[in-house]
């Protein structure tokens, strides 16, 4: 057990000793440490919610000796997330020799800055984008920047900067110095952290028996991996986050496992990689995990984190409802396997108990002939949280609905399966008429509120609607 | 010219070196700033207590009004608006008090130990409840052509009917700020992220009780401002300077997203009635039109923002009979300021709404009614206020952009996509833009320089302006070098000085490169004639027999010779050497004035504009009916630059700004709670455009061959705000599509912006309305 963080930044072991520290504690985010250096001022803060990407910095980790490197807005990490990791800045992108790295060059060319505020974190998604794809396409190209917001240029000229530097294989001063950088990262002790300040204490374990011992006797504490949601509460809310179990380093909870039954995934696999794994046969999630948040968030937001956050719009939720997905949760005393159509009891209010952590989200596959479909309805298509989102489930037989799943987001204080709706479409004919009717039937079960991102009545029209898109998507083409 | 140089901080950029106000290396004696806001819309401040906050570790000082050695005020133009509340606040986010800490937890920490008695008042939230207890900023305008009751009364067909327009937020992505560091004696330097430092001296100076000599604002470079730090960042800069002043040490104020959201001012949000009158064939005979704007709870530049909307109703219509009334509303909220097209995009709703109702109602193509209306160009070429449009090119760019976004074939395949899909609608929309150029507060149309050229040949340029990201150092240089005749990496522009350029404007209202351009460029004129005649007396001496003239001498290829006898030459950095030691002064100031223009607000008449500026779109949307939904399938936009100064730059405006005014017609929306709180302050549940909102196919081009006659520099255009409202075209397309599902027969319910929900409504009462027996257009 270790208690100072390590990692590497400007081609050198940087170390913290957060007992000695005066200005930072274990919940400085990433950005305010950077901010606070003399030269490292390139980063900016836009928002401090990770909804701007100004402050985009990328994190290079070791994957099978080569050195993986992933965007993130530094806004939302802490610094012990950084412990054992690279760190890197647009200050480095420049090669030893002053020679700029091919994406800020094509940046310059195309005009792509303007004020050139955003500029830096624009220039780092640029970079996970060189570092991780061959001749991008258009689409990829948004994916990836979807996280950066620009007032200034309009996007087209970053887009064409983007599509002309990212054509050398993703080689540059970095591919030539990773032989050091590895050695350097793999000269850094992985054991378990633990921070303890006046205030504060951070646990980052290694093992997930360490973990819930951890949570055991600290079931209040605040549990993050990404920590894309739980960081907002020291950036926009101030709170003094009083102990926090990390579980972002612990292996055990990074799986994907597959059979012909159903998928496996651990509850640390970060969105980014589970879609990767689910476009053949989860093609619903695959769409709905598309427009999940940004690529910065993506890369360090995980399925176990959206579960555990159970918000009543979390992206994922609805969906996962409807391939009938369970969550399995473990404490010290044993785990259990709990159906998401259970899981969710209230507003964040779920099955899972104090001790609990959840390690696994297990999907079925799907039989032939069931068809799931995901919709996510909000003010913009990327980067936004959803008014209203919905995944729904039909097998049918011979055009009469044998089972039916609706699961709504957004249209009550959990996620939640329009039960009425479903019974009342069971053995009926999958037709445009009883559909219409289904639509009336809807109002039954829910009662959707207004709020900043949409008014009751409109979500009462949308979640009707998506039936009727449901059907759309779905009826026999004659 | 050298016309394709990159932006002169590109590279600065995009390693992050270039710094910004809250970059700038301050030594550890920085405090931070923090400000206190009104947590209540409109009430009375009965009592406060600082005594326990004053205690906390670390805190140097807490303000209120009454530490404010000068003036409590910081209006810039009425004085209507304290620096910090007294008695009474006026809107969530006015400033109250302000504290100054080592650290910002230590300014959180005091913060709630401030004790305040508030007493909540009666708010006006909305445009409506002001109208009822007619809560004016001011007396109402009206500007009148023709006879407008006549006009409706002999037209064939008539319309009426109400639209608003939403308030945006400009979401520069550097927040508001400023570093303030005392000097000697009452001096303060400024660091600030404004768009007009010689106001914010003028204010600072005011509110400090001190002469505008003794305080100096410098601005390197904004992090974007698009109008919100025209008079805005003023605010944060007083603060600032009230924070230093009491402690006598630095301090900086940088405003977090939220409260910078909370606490500034927004596009004016418009309430607007019209009623308009046009024969069978779409010829607009009279127009009546009534603007009701937001202006919050004070005046800011509210009356020359609705000026504005009040000449561009007409955009690029000649219109015989034509009233347009104006008011300012008084409601409690931030006071609405300056963004982009500054009322000019509200008018231009009002004007294309009309022509678009007319369009369906006479079930014409709306480009042709469009086209019909358009300003002549020998006759039907007076506009509403008199002025008459000159190099009128709206027809040439109509009949290009017609051909290249093939838009007649293209409409006709959305028809028939339309009469084939039941849940996809899609729909196509052309829009013109005419924008007049200068500020309609005439005087303002004014510029100063200071140019040095230094004895190694480089140049360094002092001008007015404010780089916010538009490129406008970019474009100095290029004018600078191409006036030398010298290549541009030799000449610097310096960082905006206001002890270097006095008492300037704003750099606002498009103007910046015409007017900033001209005034260095007379600098440099002043400077060369200096040069030629020293230099026609340097080759004179060589060759007594045949005296070089001055008036023969050219500067040009970083060289200088008589154009007569060329073989009589001298490099430029050579003769910067010379001149020195001639004794030659090599140093200018420059001033500029914009000829011709003038204008009488009380009459509404006469020529507030030097020139307009020309520009076209056409946009294609798809819309997916069950969700509300939308996609930019394409657009293709003509904008008229005049003889581009550096069509890098251009095409990054035309863009840029099409793509901001594409956030305010679709998915930016501003809202607020019914206590005034508002409710969209990040951006999580603020959104503007990113990276895949923007059309899918664009096409934008520049219009060429067409210098700008009226003799701006270079005989280019202004480019900063006309193509913001390109965007427009992008709306009309949502609602063309929309109105499809009707088959084009009723008019739908239609608002700006058109987020989903508002085209999910419109669908939704269009449903309504066809199952119910026909309803007529006609209102």
């Amino acid at each position: 057990m270790k208690s100072n963080i390590s990692f590497i930044l400007d081609n050198r072991v940087v170390y913290i000793d957060f007992e000695q520290e005066r200005k930072l504690t274990p919940t400085t985010t990433v950005l305010n440490y950077l901010r606070q250096l003399p030269n490292h001022k390139g980063v900016k803060e836009g928002c401090a919610e990770g909804d701007c990407g100004a402050c985009t910095v990328v994190i290079g980790e070791l994957e099978n000796n080569r050195i993986r490197y992933r965007a993130v807005d530094s806004c939302l990490i802490f610094l012990p997330m950084l412990d054992g990791k690279l760190l890197v800045t647009v200050e480095n992108l420049k090669s030893p020799e002053g020679k700029l790295h091919p994406v800020q060059e094509a940046m310059i060319e195309q005009f792509g800055s303007q004020c050139g505020f955003c500029t830096p974190g624009i220039i780092m998604s640029m970079f996970d984008l060189y570092k991780n794809y061959v001749c991008p396409s258009r689409s990829e190209i948004e994916d990836v920047l979807s996280g950066n917001l620009c007032r200034c240029t309009g996007y087209r000229p970053i887009v064409d900067a983007a599509l002309k530097a990212c054509s050398y294989w993703g080689y540059d001063h970095f591919t030539e110095e990773e032989g050091k950088l590895v050695e350097l990262l793999k000269s850094i002790n992985k054991e378990s952290l633990i921070i303890k300040t006046q205030l504060q204490t951070y646990f980052k374990p290694s093992s997930l028996s360490e973990a819930l011992e951890f949570r055991n006797k600290h079931p209040n504490s605040i549990i993050l991996c990404g920590a894309t949601d739980v960081a907002l509460k020291v950036t926009k809310a101030h709170e003094l986050l009083q102990e926090i179990i990390d579980l972002s380093a612990i292996e055990e909870l990074k799986f994907i496992e597959e059979n012909i039954h159903e998928i496996k995934i651990g509850a640390g696999v970060v969105i980014n990689d589970v879609r990767k794994k689910i476009i053949k046969d989860f093609p619903a999630l695959y769409e709905m995990l598309n427009v999940f948040a940004s690529n910065q968030i993506r890369n360090f937001a995980t399925l176990g984190g959206n579960l555990g956050t159970a918000s009543p719009i979390g992206d994922s939720l609805p969906v996962l409802m409807a391939y009938e997905a369970s969550v399995e949760l473990q404490s010290i005393e044993g785990r259990r396997v709990v159906p998401l159509n259970e899981y969710f009891v209230g507003y964040r209010k779920t099955l899972r108990k104090d001790n609990e952590l959840i390690t696994k989200i297990i999907i079925p596959k799907q039989n032939n002939g069931a068809v799931i479909k995901s919709y996510k309805v909000s003010k913009r298509k990327d980067l936004d949280i959803s008014t209203l989102s919905a995944g729904f489930k039909l097998e049918s037989r011979n055009n009469i609905v044998q089972n039916i799943i609706l699961a709504y987001g957004g249209m009550a204080e959990r996620p939640k399966r329009a039960s009425e709706t479903e019974k009342f479409l069971r053995g009926k004919s999958w037709t445009r008429e009883v559909v219409e009717k289904a639509m009336d039937i809807l109002q039954q079960d829910f009662t959707p509120i207004s709020d900043v991102r949409g008014s009751a009545e409109f979500r009462r029209i949308a979640a009707r609607n998506l039936i009727l898109k449901f059907w759309n998507d779905t009826k026999l083409v004659d | 010219m050298k016309q394709y140089i990159y932006h002169e901080s590109g590279e600065l950029h995009v390693t992050g070196e270039a710094i910004y106000v809250d970059d700038i290396p301050v030594h550890d004696q920085l405090l931070i700033g923090k400000v206190v806001y009104s947590p209540y819309a409109h009430a009375k401040i009965k009592s406060f207590d600082l005594s326990e906050a004053k205690k906390v570790a670390g805190v140097h000082a807490v303000l209120s009004y009454k530490d404010i050695p000068g003036h409590n005020q910081m209006g810039p133009v009425v004085k209507d608006e304290p620096c910090l509340a007294e008695n009474e606040v006026n809107y969530v986010g006015q400033a109250v008090f302000l504290i100054a800490a080592d650290t910002i937890e230590q300014c959180y920490e005091a913060e709630k130990k401030i004790k305040v008695e508030y007493e909540p008042l009666e708010a006006i939230l909305d445009i409506e409840t002001a109208i009822a207890k007619n809560s004016l900023l001011g007396p109402p305008r009206n500007i009148t052509r023709g006879d407008v009751e006549a006009g409706l009364k002999n037209s064939k067909n008539v319309i009426k009917g109400e639209l608003r327009t939403g308030a945006q937020e400009h979401w520069y992505l550097e927040t508001q700020v400023c570093l303030c560091i005392p000097g000697e004696g009452n001096e303060m330097k400024v660091y600030s992220s404004t768009q007009h430092p010689s106001e914010t001296q003028t204010i600072i100076a005011e509110v400090l009780g001190i002469k505008r000599n003794e305080v100096t604002v410098e601005v390197r470079r904004l992090g974007g401002g698009f109008g919100g730090k025209e008079t805005q960042a003023n605010h944060t800069a007083c603060w600032t300077a009230l924070l230093a002043w009491a402690t006598k040490r630095p301090v900086k104020i940088r405003l977090f997203r939220d409260d910078d959201m909370i606490m500034t001012g927004k596009r004016h949000r418009f309430l607007i009635r019209y009623e308009a009158g046009f024969d069978d064939d779409g010829t607009i005979q009279a127009v009546r039109f009534e603007l009701n704007s937001d202006g919050g709870s004070a005046t800011d530049l509210s009356f020359a923002i609705l000026e504005r909307a009040m000449l561009h109703t007409d955009n690029a219509y000649y219109i015989p009979n034509f009233s347009v009334t104006g008011m300012v509303w008084k409601t409690n909220l931030p006071s609405n300021t300056a963004m982009r097209g500054f009322g000019g995009p509200q008018g231009m709703a009002a004007i294309e709404t009309v022509v678009d109702r007319i369009a369906r109602y006479l079930k014409k193509d709306p480009a042709d009614i469009r086209f019909k209306n358009f300003y002549g160009i020998e006759e039907r070429n007076i506009t509403h206020y008199e002025e008459k449009v000159e190099n009128n090119r709206l027809h040439l760019i109509y009949n290009q952009i017609l051909e290249s976004s093939e838009y007649k074939r293209r409409r006709k395949e959305i028809a028939e996509f339309n009469s084939q899909n039941e849940f996809f609608k899609k729909g196509i929309a052309l829009t013109p833009v005419k924008f007049g150029i200068s500020f309609t507060t005439t005087f303002l149309n004014q510029a100063g320089a200071l140019v040095n050229v230094y004895t190694d040949g480089t140049v360094l340029v002092n001008h007015g302006g404010i780089d916010m990201g538009q490129g406008l150092n970019t474009k100095i240089q290029q004018i600078a070098a191409a006036e030398f005749g010298i290549s541009p990496d030799k000449v610097k522009v310096n960082a905006t000085d206001t002890s270097k350029v006095p008492n300037t404007s704003a750099t606002a209202a498009s103007t910046g490169t015409d007017l900033n351009g001209m005034a260095v460029k007379n600098a440099i004129d002043i400077i060369k004639t200096r040069m030629s005649e020293e230099i026609s007396k340097l080759f004179t001496e060589k060759n007594p027999d045949k005296p070089t003239k001055a008036s023969s001498v050219v500067f040009e290829n970083d060289e200088i010779y008589d154009s007569e006898s060329p073989d009589r030459r001298i490099s430029f950095v050579e003769a910067t050497r010379v001149m020195n030691l001639r004794q030659v002064s090599l140093s200018s100031t420059g001033f500029y004035r914009t000829p011709t223009i003038g204008w009488d607000k009380s009459k509404g008449k006469g020529k507030p504009f030097f020139y307009y500026s020309f520009g076209m779109a056409v946009s294609e949307v798809i819309l997916d009916i069950l969700t509300g939904a939308h996609k930019i399938l394409r657009t293709d936009i003509i904008q008229d630059v005049g003889d581009s100064v550096n069509p890098g730059i251009d095409l990054g405006q035309i863009e840029g700004g099409f793509v901001q005014g594409l956030g305010w017609v679709t998915t930016e929306e501003i809202k607020w709670d019914e206590k005034g709180n508002l409710l969209t302050h990040s951006p999580d549940t603020y959104k503007i455009p990113v990276v895949s909102d923007i059309p899918k196919d664009f096409r934008v081009k520049m219009l060429e061959n067409v210098p700008n006659l009226v003799g701006t520099i270079r005989k280019s255009k202004a480019i900063g705000e006309p193509p913001f409202m390109l965007a427009l075209s992008v709306w009309l397309a949502i609602k063309d599509a929309i109105a499809s599902f009707a088959n084009n027969e009723i008019e739908p319910d239609f608002s700006l912006p058109a987020t989903n929900e508002v085209i999910l409504l419109a669908v939704e009462k269009l449903k309504k309305k066809m199952t119910t027996p026909k309803i007529l257009v006609k209102e």
